[in-house]
């Protein structure tokens, strides 16, 4: 059995169907692609394992416990990460209130708890400096800081926690090519702690260069589930547009 | 009209703020008189601080004006009585926006042995007893007895045995002064006619817009309406031209209340037919000349009640009625 | 290189940062605040005494607590258009009970609170569930409650609170008055719960990005709906406070109120749009206001050169604000 197995996931909003039956796993301290056209429903499918989403039918267990009851809060309680696209941060906080969002330490006063500041502020420090970051100031509100500066943020959160999974949601498609570097990285260090990474991304290099697996969604399906080091990036994208033999869209790919 | 009286009121204020500034114990000792208004942004109201001041300057009293920025701020008014306080005035007029908002601060001036005056008669007796507050005297019209002058005078107009339904147009919910008009002209109505029927009693709110849309409403469902009392100008003049618009001008009494200068000039175009003028200006110069005797020992009625008076256009064109000289 | 930047910032900037660090108020808001009753000491003799510091601080009141409910509401990236309203609805229920109906003054206290906090909890409840937009719950809710609050009361002012009641508003222990007391303590209260309870910081996470706030796990719509249910709690303590200080309840108390409440926040640096506000910050906007009105008022300035002057302020004090967030983040 893997860490995570989703299986049989259905997700239609309104009249649209974006997910009818998708089975996906994967085992811990692995780095599984999930790519697909635009609307093959990545998006929605991360979505509901963080428990944004709601599906209309399926299961999903993490380590053999099933968690589609639980809340988003539970879910991150219980491991499992997600960097968002758009990163999901509060720009008018500072690094440490989006680290510890929805989890700030407490220290009762007078049997009131208030959140710990001291603490926090540590922590957070610390996380930065273990992912080698250079962050203008800690105290400083995230909306001040650039691209690549909120992305590091948005990491540190994900990992603070100690995850399970770590779900990473196109987090090169904003970044400068030294940056892009050092997200690859991050992902070849996870797996040497044994934590499991969801990559998604339109960059099939990136892709083909850091996973293990490659899951293909095509039609609100998982289309293809492919061995990283047994394929190409032709069948890959041949996968992603359907049909067998799409020389020249491989081509185009490669070319980058 | 309105704006002279505001820049001189504030021209005057502030030479005398200037002048307590300058010689904050010359000005105590002569004694300041506190003059709390409602708001200065309506004619009736500019005509009673008008009559103030006149008054003050007349009987050589030193006098600061404050008002608020509506007469429904309840609150903002007591925070500027309590501000009011600090310049340690002799005498407090003031002209209370219900009949409890001023209260502690009425009672704190009491208690700093300063007079207070009721304005206008906006304070209830029964309350100023439980309080234990004991103003120098009450001056202002009767306002029961002006909505009753309103019912006579249309009964005159109408004859005693006319039958028709009538609209009574209130002033803001829960107001006592369009409360005691209306209801003075409803008693008197039923004494006088019975025959006339009050067949909607509604608030306008001293709105002229929603008098206008009240009348045009009770027009479409009795077309046959003999007579309109509104509580006060305002509304009456909306009416007016509710009725107008509807071709029936000349076929509805319409009455308001206050005598001001719009109404006047309604009245006298043949339009309203006749508007119970209040003599606010009057009100105003008297209560500064009352407050001056008080101080100086002599002995002042509690109750001092302004006669009001009905303005219409035989009365104008005549022009012998003494009361005349203070419609402004 | 930023970093050597923060290093060699001058001894103003090192202020301001302490300031917002620690207080949560921005330095320049304080220094118009003190250059304000500076000014109003030089102009007006009668300015700087306790008795006329009390007068500030007692005006400042409802106005004060409302707009500490603004705060959280607006905080939270929502608006509470029923304040004023709210607040008129309480007295009025509040005096129902104690002289209508003849209860016991704690009872009629508790119903001031409680009512307002059912129209809270109503407002929060449309709004998280049947996903009307807050501006259009709450100005339903302006006119309702002040409907609600002129049927009971049948138009009229209810006079003659309980002796207990009147104490709230009337009473002066150590020669303060009661509602300053209560309105100093509350905003105390909910400045602590904004700025250093997890409750304070979701709010102004919420505001800040509703997104990051859902992926981070918060219940927003739980809380939004607790946010509204506080707002008309305080918008409830705002009317036994004015209830109690007249001996009546007012049906028409409060009228407009919102938008000074909403004022004060803002003056007092809380963002339109969400994610930023502090208590003590929209206690500073709501004293400006207090003593720029009191300032005008000794000065015998007439009532509408003070609402210019408020309305220069608030446009003022959204200047400066925009100017250093524009100063200090990316666009």
């Amino acid at each position: 059995m893997s860490l995570l197995e989703v299986s049989g996931i259905e997700k239609s909003f309104g009249a649209v169907s974006v997910l009818h039956g998708v089975d996906f796993s994967a085992d811990a301290g692995e780095v599984v692609g999930l790519v697909g056209d635009n609307g093959a429903g990545k998006s929605t499918l991360m979505k509901i394992i963080t428990g944004i989403y709601t599906a209309d039918a399926g299961a999903i267990t993490l380590g053999g416990e099933p968690l589609m009851h639980l809340s988003p809060g539970e879910r991150r309680a219980m491991g499992i990460e997600m960097i968002y696209q758009d990163l999901a941060l509060a720009r008018q906080q500072d690094v440490a209130s989006n680290i510890f969002l929805g989890r700030e330490p407490v220290r009762s006063i007078l049997g009131i708890p208030f959140v710990d500041r001291a603490m926090m502020k540590a922590q957070a420090q610390q996380m930065i400096d273990r992912l080698g970051a250079n962050l203008p100031a800690i105290n400083r509100n995230v909306g001040s800081f650039s691209g690549g500066q909120q992305q590091t943020v948005a990491i540190a959160r994900a990992l603070t926690f100690d995850p399970k999974v770590v779900i990473m949601d196109e987090p090169t498609a904003a970044l400068a090519v030294r940056e892009v570097q050092g997200v690859l990285d991050l992902i070849r260090q996870l797996k040497e702690q044994g934590i499991t990474t969801v990559l998604i991304s339109h960059r099939l290099n990136d892709v083909l260069s850091v996973t293990d697996r490659i899951v293909v969604l095509r039609h609100g399906t998982a289309a293809a589930n492919l061995v990283t080091a047994e394929t190409d990036m032709a069948e890959v994208v041949s996968a992603i547009v359907g049909g067998a033999g799409m020389p020249d869209a491989a081509a185009h790919e490669a070319r980058g | 009209m309105t704006k002279p009286v505001t820049m001189k009121t504030l021209a005057a204020a502030a030479a005398v703020a200037v002048a307590a500034t300058a010689m904050p114990a010359t000005a105590q000792a002569e004694g300041e008189y506190g003059v709390l208004m409602k708001t200065l942004a309506n004619p009736f109201w500019g005509a009673m601080g008008q009559g103030v001041e006149d008054g003050a300057t007349e009987a050589g009293v030193p006098y600061f004006v404050q008002a608020v920025e509506s007469d429904q701020a309840a609150e903002s008014q007591l925070n500027v009585c309590n501000t009011m306080l600090e310049r340690q005035p002799v005498a407090m007029i003031t002209a209370a926006i219900n009949s409890t908002n001023l209260l502690p601060c009425l009672k704190a001036a009491r208690e700093a042995g300063i007079e207070v005056v009721d304005l206008d008669g906006n304070l209830d007796p029964t309350i100023l007893e439980a309080e234990g507050i004991e103003i120098t005297f009450s001056i202002g019209s009767d306002n029961v007895l002006a909505g009753a002058q309103g019912a006579e005078y249309m009964v005159e107009q109408l004859g005693a045995d006319a039958t028709g339904p009538v609209l009574v147009i209130e002033g803001l919910s829960g107001n006592v002064t369009g409360q005691k008009r209306a209801q003075g002209f409803a008693d008197k109505l039923a004494e006088l006619a019975p025959g006339l029927e009050i067949i909607a009693s509604l608030p306008g709110d001293w709105d002229r817009g929603k008098a206008a849309n009240i009348t045009n409403d009770i027009l479409t469902r009795n077309p046959d309406l003999v007579g309109i009392f509104a509580a006060n100008d305002g509304m009456a003049l909306g009416a007016v031209e509710s009725v107008f618009a509807a071709g029936k001008g000349g076929d509805v009494v319409i009455i308001g209340v206050d005598g001001n200068s719009d109404a006047v000039k309604s009245i006298n175009d043949g339009r309203l037919t006749a508007s119970v003028a209040q003599l606010p200006y009057l009100v105003g110069k008297q209560a500064v000349e009352n407050v001056k005797m008080a101080l100086e020992g002599e002995d002042v009625p509690t109750s001092v009640i302004v006669p009001t008076l009905v303005l219409t256009k035989d009365v104008m064109d005549a022009g012998t009625e003494p009361l005349l000289e203070f419609v402004k | 290189m930023s970093s050597t930047k923060a290093q060699q910032k001058g001894l103003w900037s090192r202020l301001q940062a302490g300031s917002i660090e620690q207080l949560h108020v921005r330095l320049e808001s304080l220094i118009v605040l003190l250059a304000l009753c500076a000014l109003m000491s030089v102009l007006s003799p009668f300015f700087l005494s306790v008795s006329n510091f009390m007068n500030i601080l007692l005006a400042t009141s409802t106005i004060g607590v409302l707009a500490i409910a603004a705060t959280f509401v607006i905080g939270a990236g929502g608006l509470d258009l029923s304040l004023g309203s709210v607040m008129g609805l309480s007295g009025v229920v509040g005096a129902y009970v104690g002289v209508t109906m003849g209860l016991p003054a704690p009872l009629a206290v508790l119903a001031c609170i409680a009512a307002g906090a059912l129209a809270g909890f109503v407002n929060g409840t449309i709004i998280t569930r049947a996903f009307v937009p807050a501006f259009i719950v709450t100005l339903g809710m302006l006119g309702i409650a002040r409907g609600i609050a002129l049927v009971i009361s049948d138009g009229r002012v209810i006079y003659g609170l309980p002796s207990a009641m009147v104490f709230i508003g009337q009473g002066r222990p150590f020669g303060i008055p009661m509602p300053v007391i209560i309105f100093v303590v509350t905003a105390f209260i909910m400045h602590c719960l904004l700025a250093y309870t997890r409750f304070g910081r979701h709010t102004l996470a919420i505001g800040d990005s509703e997104n990051a706030a859902r992926s981070a796990g918060i219940a927003v719509d739980w809380q939004r709906r607790l946010l509204y249910t506080l707002s008309g709690a305080l918008a409830g303590l705002a009317g036994l406070l004015f209830a109690a200080r007249i001996n009546a309840g007012d049906p028409t108390a409060g009228l407009t109120y919102e938008l000074t409440a909403i004022t004060a926040a803002i003056i007092g640096g809380t963002n339109l749009f969400g994610g930023r506000g502090s208590i003590l910050g929209t206690m500073v906007g709501a004293l400006i206001m207090g003593v720029l009105q009191n300032g005008l008022n000794l000065l015998a300035v007439q009532s509408y050169y003070q609402q210019m002057a408020i309305g220069a302020v608030l446009i003022l004090a959204v200047f400066i604000d925009q100017y250093q967030v524009r100063k200090e983040t990316r666009v």
